[in-house]
């Protein structure tokens, strides 16, 4: 064996190690517990100065507490770094899980922030977006005044195996996003205030289109646009005049088609449904029947409200961009959208009556 | 018989005793401490009486008695004597050379025991000693086939160890055999004090090896199934574990008594080894990437629970965990050297209250002593102690890696590892891949 051939490995291995430790710049890491993991980003804008609240849940080994933190700059971006610089942690907004705009803020257009955060690495696409009834100050006061388990409560709200409910609207930051850069999709955005017995109460959807706020759905008309874009509207009663029901699944189908300009669209919801509650001895295809009246009124109605405002936060104009040709579709939410035909049967199958029968 | 004077003045341990044989003096040599001389003498006695009976010269019952050795050949006397055999020396000029017999010899072996490294809970459960002839011997019990081959060796110039390579005619590949006896008579000059011995001067493995190339056994059951499969068993004279060779990959997650049972238990058991492995090399590394690095990939719960319990604590996660596994590594570490009755205690000292104190003292966050007894824990899944040992050095490359790149250095270095397990071969044979049975007994 070639006697150097030691000493040469020795100086590989010493150089390879060396260059490691010199080159990987590990002396910037800081460990979690130096970091402010905020969990919520209350964002207010008045006349073009932004104010930052930022919800840091503070952990110790028995205790869970949450501080709120605020400051106003003329960027988002400057705002964070002044608080980071007073802060004595470093802030991390990666796990940043909830942003709420404030609602004049939505309604003056949240396209400038919306794009920053998406092109800013630190912040997660898949950030929640909501929009607060109230001034963000209160709000976040009762969040922090009410919070038991260190602020989670308001990412809880939204989490879907946790506090969601399908009256909920549930839009993440690069949905809000992608409606500003798409013909064809706006979006619908949760409005939350603090609520009177529970931390947070929502009271309907607001309408964004091209990042401005045009108009607000309520939390029932929600449910509707949730059953509509699939979002499983499991679990949901619907009372009627004879009986309430429970909907266990929803499955759609579509078909579209543009005659003679004019879009027309074919949906049919299939519904299976549980009889929870009877009023008097409904028969089956009575209750049936009520349930479908009820829903294609409750769908028309909003559909109609939603074609005025110009906002399609249904999607629809997704069925229609293998029909329309491009540069028409660029123009879809002024000329189709307005005069769109949406044919919409429900469909419902009784699954289970519960433990007593019915008439058929 | 003057040189045996001589070494007797050398060496005290050597007895010159005279006695009668058929009526001739003879003197008898050999070693005090390895010979019972009052039973080999009545062996003796007794077998000249008989030869008395039907009248045979000394001559002649010399050759029904034992061996004869030459008696100018002075290396092949002191062999005979060392190796434990009884010399007998007559005295009358009629007969040339000396008598080498085998005596009554004293035990000093341990009896057949239960394993000590190697517990089995549905199986045979004795194990070797340091005796080859018995090792051999119960080898021989497990595999009852005439196509068992033996080929010994005496390895050493000063020392004379007895080495015993065992394989199964038919099932074992000529090449890795051909290989093996190869290095071996190669190097029969070469002194083998210790397995390192064995494989950096007889079978040349590299020096510098994370893995071990033989798999070793205290369980003639685990030898003679590996010699089922095809695979070479050595046997080492006081040296109570069998030699598998070529050692595996797999060997690390399934053992032979895993086979008593049933298919889909005996699965589960490997699949939880492998998981106990992996948990061990991956878990130091993922808790530093996680919490000095890529916290992000926490979920946000588990983020604010981790730190809270890092509230206080001194030093980075790098430093936080290498102190914690420097003190785990010394408590086993110190358990092996520590005499049973003491080592319980140890473990309690260690384990409770040092890990108890620790986070008091705030020193480590709680969630890293979870982490580290956890992995701790999973190293000794790994089937052979030997294993087990093996796998506790990449642990540190990964937390190492993990530190600087995060969860990116992670996998880096889980593929250095893996890169490493496949080239290491034995005799051919690549350490990573699956052993294949040239013609096993049940297909």
């Amino acid at each position: 064996m070639n006697a150097k051939l030691p000493v040469r490995i020795a100086l590989k291995s010493m150089t390879m190690a060396g260059m490691l430790i010199v080159l990987c710049g590990c002396w910037d890491i800081r460990d979690i517990n130096h970091r402010a993991l905020p969990i919520a980003m209350g964002l207010e804008n008045k006349e073009g100065i932004y104010r930052i609240h930022l919800l840091i849940p503070q952990n110790t080994q028995s205790s869970s507490s949450v501080r709120i933190v605020s400051d106003k700059g003329s960027t988002i971006n400057e705002i964070i770094d002044r608080i980071s610089k007073d802060l004595e942690l470093e802030v991390d907004l990666m796990h940043l899980k909830v942003i709420v705009f404030d609602r004049t803020f939505a309604e003056r257009g949240l396209g400038d922030s919306v794009s920053s955060f998406m092109r800013s690495r630190d912040i997660a696409s898949k950030t929640i977006a909501a929009i607060s009834d109230e001034s963000i100050g209160s709000l976040f006061q009762t969040l922090k005044s009410t919070s038991t388990t260190g602020g989670l409560e308001i990412y809880n709200f939204f989490e879907k195996n946790a506090g969601w409910s399908p009256q909920l609207a549930q839009t993440r930051i690069w949905q809000i996003f992608q409606s500003l850069h798409s013909f064809t999709k706006d979006v619908a955005v949760p409005i939350i205030k603090s609520g009177e017995s529970t931390t947070m109460t929502s009271t309907g959807s607001a309408v964004i289109k091209n990042g401005k706020m045009v108009g607000r759905i309520t939390p029932e008309e929600t449910l509707l646009f949730n059953a509509f874009n699939g979002l499983s509207a499991q679990g949901k009663i619907e009372v009627m005049n004879h009986a309430a029901v429970v909907i266990d699944t929803d499955r759609l189908s579509h078909h579209s088609s543009v005659k003679g300009g004019r879009a027309v669209l074919n949906s049919r919801i299939n519904l299976k449904v549980t009889v929870l509650e009877t009023k008097g001895s409904p028969t089956t295809a009575m209750v049936k029947q009520e349930l479908e009246q009820l829903l294609t009124q409750n769908f028309e109605r909003m559909f109609a409200r939603l074609q005025a405002e110009g906002a399609d936060i249904l999607g629809v104009g997704q069925f229609f961009r293998n029909r329309i040709p491009r540069d028409r579709l660029a123009n879809w939410r002024t000329d189709y959208y307005p005069r769109m035909k949406l044919n919409l049967t429900f469909h419902t199958v009784i699954e289970d009556e519960g433990l007593l029968k019915m008439k058929p | 018989m003057e040189f045996l004077q001589a070494k007797q003045k050398q060496d005290p341990d050597l007895f010159l005793h005279r006695m009668w044989i058929a009526g001739q003096p003879v003197m008898l040599a050999g070693y005090f401490s390895l010979i019972d001389l009052p039973q080999t003498m009545m062996l003796l006695q007794q077998q000249a009486r008989h030869a008395a009976d039907s009248e045979r010269p000394l001559s002649a019952l010399a050759s029904g008695l034992g061996e004869r050795i030459d008696r100018a050949d002075e290396q092949a006397v002191f062999t005979a004597i060392s190796d434990g055999c009884l010399l007998v020396v007559p005295e009358a000029e009629c007969f040339e050379g000396y008598l080498r017999i085998v005596p009554v010899s004293r035990t000093l072996s341990r009896s057949i025991e239960a394993p000590t490294t190697e517990s089995v809970l549905r199986g045979s459960a004795s194990s070797f000693n340091e005796d080859l002839d018995t090792n051999l011997g119960m080898l021989k019990k497990h595999m009852l086939s005439d196509l068992l081959r033996t080929r010994s060796y005496r390895m050493g110039k000063d020392q004379n160890r007895k080495l015993t390579l065992i394989y199964m005619e038919k099932h074992t590949d000529s090449s890795l055999l051909k290989a093996v006896c190869r290095k071996i008579e190669a190097h029969l000059d070469k002194e083998i004090p210790d397995l390192i011995a064995l494989s950096e001067d007889v079978f040349e493995f590299p020096k510098w090896s994370l893995v071990t190339r033989f798999n070793t056994t205290e369980l003639p059951h685990n030898a003679s199934a590996a010699l089922g499969q095809g695979k070479v068993v050595l046997l080492l004279d006081r040296y109570p574990f069998a030699i598998i060779l070529p050692s595996m990959i797999t060997d690390v997650f399934s053992s032979v008594n895993d086979r008593n049972y049933p298919l889909l238990l005996a699965n589960a058991v490997r699949l939880l080894r492998i998981i106990g492995v992996l948990a061990n090399m991956l878990m130091p590394g993922l808790y530093v990437a996680l919490v000095s690095v890529n916290p992000d990939v926490l979920r946000i719960e588990l983020a604010m629970s981790i730190a809270g319990s890092r509230e206080g604590v001194p030093y980075p996660s790098l430093v936080e965990t290498l102190l914690l596994l420097f003190v785990l590594e010394l408590t086993l570490e110190a358990s092996i050297r520590l005499p049973k009755s003491i080592g319980p205690t140890i473990t309690m000292v260690g384990g409770i209250i040092l890990g108890q104190a620790v986070v008091q003292a705030r020193l480590v966050s709680n969630v890293l002593i979870i982490i580290l007894a956890a992995t701790t824990i999973a190293s000794f899944t790994a089937v052979g102690f030997h294993n087990a040992i093996t796998i506790r050095v990449p642990k540190y490359l990964l937390l190492l890696l993990s530190a600087i790149f995060g969860v990116l250095g992670l996998f880096v270095g889980i593929l250095i590892v893996s890169a490493y397990l496949a080239s290491v071969k034995s005799f051919g044979v690549p350490y990573a891949s699956r052993w294949k049975n040239k013609r096993s007994p049940n297909g």
